[in-house]
């Protein structure tokens, strides 16, 4: 069995931890997947699905070290105009950041639950915000 | 108050319509994006810290037979959210019924103003089809936003669109207040020199062409322009705006931030010049 559900967020702010994990469990458990995995994949290129501990601190934690290791003030390619989009890039640091942290996550499920660790939350990470974002969450199994 | 003055609303779900969109596409230079609904409209401005955006339409009607935005339609979203976004209207010169269109919008369309591109819509602001037009202008106290300097539209020249072209218009219309925009890029010193001679002429900070909105704003603001040259004698006729959707505004407004001004020549350019060439006090948006 493979189901496919495409999940809908706004994001709110430039960069932004969005926790999706409520909504990774709901469509596992409706897909009626007794034993498979749970795919859950960004549908952009400045965005990134992260797998961590849900705490504010770990977020902010994350979020800060990625600012310094991809600073805005960088000489970077992307800054200019695009003709395909009529519109300019100058969003590098979103590319560079969803490159680093992955753009999808996946969990096994057993017994019809996904097996995850006691502190793991997944999180659309927003790079680029704020924007409308989806994300697929593929569930195989029988 | 913080309004942006230079937003193309070409991407709003609440008037895309996809047969006709393919055209706004061709006509404007545009891909790849799609429609956004008023949430992350919203958002974005929230983003960016910005009350009020001014949608700008344009009519091409006997240049491409379309409208890319039409005045119809920044009405009906300035009337499904009175309280962040402002309507120009627009026309095109060369309809034999501009004046009424005109008049019309001014009147029962409530439009706070008229956007025009020359270079894009073919006419010279010289031509006599333009005479009406500025006396409804004056006779409505309504500004004129023009688009100058480089376009990437296609079919909009250069040569069609350089500073020097609206000195004519400019002297001869100086109760109506006109705002190159872009700063007229890359004239900027010929905009600078229009607006050092001609108080009713404005101009918009909606110059990203090369670079990032840092690098480009620092550049406008400390080379192509010396350091003190807005904070001394153009601190009344720059306006803050961002071309959305060609540049996201809240990063116009973060570049912005990182250039050296005074605070009141700050509160001057993000909000007080535009009440001042939209003729309305703060209240009355």
């Amino acid at each position: 069995m493979v189901k496919l559900e495409t999940l809908r967020y706004l994001s709110t702010e430039t960069d932004q931890f969005i926790k999706i994990t409520d909504d990774v469990l709901r469509v596992a458990r409706e897909s009626g997947v007794r034993d498979g995995l749970v795919a859950v994949i960004s549908a952009h290129t400045t965005t990134g699905i992260v797998v961590n501990e849900g705490l504010p601190c770990v977020e902010k934690d994350l979020g800060s070290t990625l600012d310094r290791l991809v600073p805005l003030d960088e000489p970077y390619a992307h800054a200019h105009f695009l003709p395909s989009y009529g519109a300019t890039g100058n969003n590098s640091c979103g590319h560079i950041k969803s490159m680093l942290v992955g753009n999808s996550c996946m969990f096994p499920i057993a017994d019809g639950e996904v097996v995850r660790g006691g502190a793991q939350d997944v999180y659309l990470a927003e790079f680029d915000g704020p924007q409308a974002r989806k994300v697929h969450v593929e569930v195989i199994g029988e | 108050m913080i309004i942006d003055m230079h937003v193309h609303p070409l991407l709003y779900d609440a008037i895309y319509d996809e047969d006709g969109f393919s055209s706004w596409e061709r006509e404007f230079g545009m891909g790849l994006m799609g429609p956004m609904g008023y949430d992350e409209v919203l958002v974005e401005m929230d983003v960016g810290g910005i009350d009020r955006s001014v949608l700008l339409p344009l009519d091409l009607t006997t240049t491409a037979g379309i409208t890319v935005a039409s005045n119809e339609q920044v009405r009906s979203i300035v009337s499904d959210h009175p309280d962040r976004f402002v309507g120009f209207a627009s026309v095109d010169p060369h309809r034999e019924d501009a004046a009424a269109v005109v008049e019309g919008a001014f009147s029962e369309g409530c439009a706070a103003g008229l956007a025009l591109n020359p270079a894009k819509q073919g006419f010279s602001v010289d031509e006599a089809c333009m005479d009406p037009i500025f006396e409804l202008c004056e006779r409505f106290d309504r500004p004129i936003m023009f688009h100058a300097g480089m376009s990437w539209e296609p079919g909009a020249l250069a040569v069609d669109s350089h500073p020097l072209l609206f000195e004519r218009a400019i002297a001869a219309h100086p109760s109506v207040r006109m705002c190159l925009a872009h700063f007229a890029w890359p004239w900027v010193r010929e905009m600078v020199m229009l607006m050092l001679k001609y108080p009713n002429v404005y101009t918009d900070t909606s110059v990203l062409y090369l670079d990032s909105p840092e690098e480009s704003i620092r550049r406008l603001f400390t080379v192509d322009m010396g350091p003190l040259w807005v904070e001394r004698s153009l601190s009344s006729q720059v306006m803050f705006a961002s071309n959305t959707p060609r540049f996201r505004a809240f990063k116009i407004r973060r570049a912005l931030d990182q250039v050296e001004m005074s605070d009141s020549t700050r509160e001057a350019i993000m909000g007080g010049n535009a009440l001042r060439f939209l003729g309305v006090r703060e209240c009355d948006l």
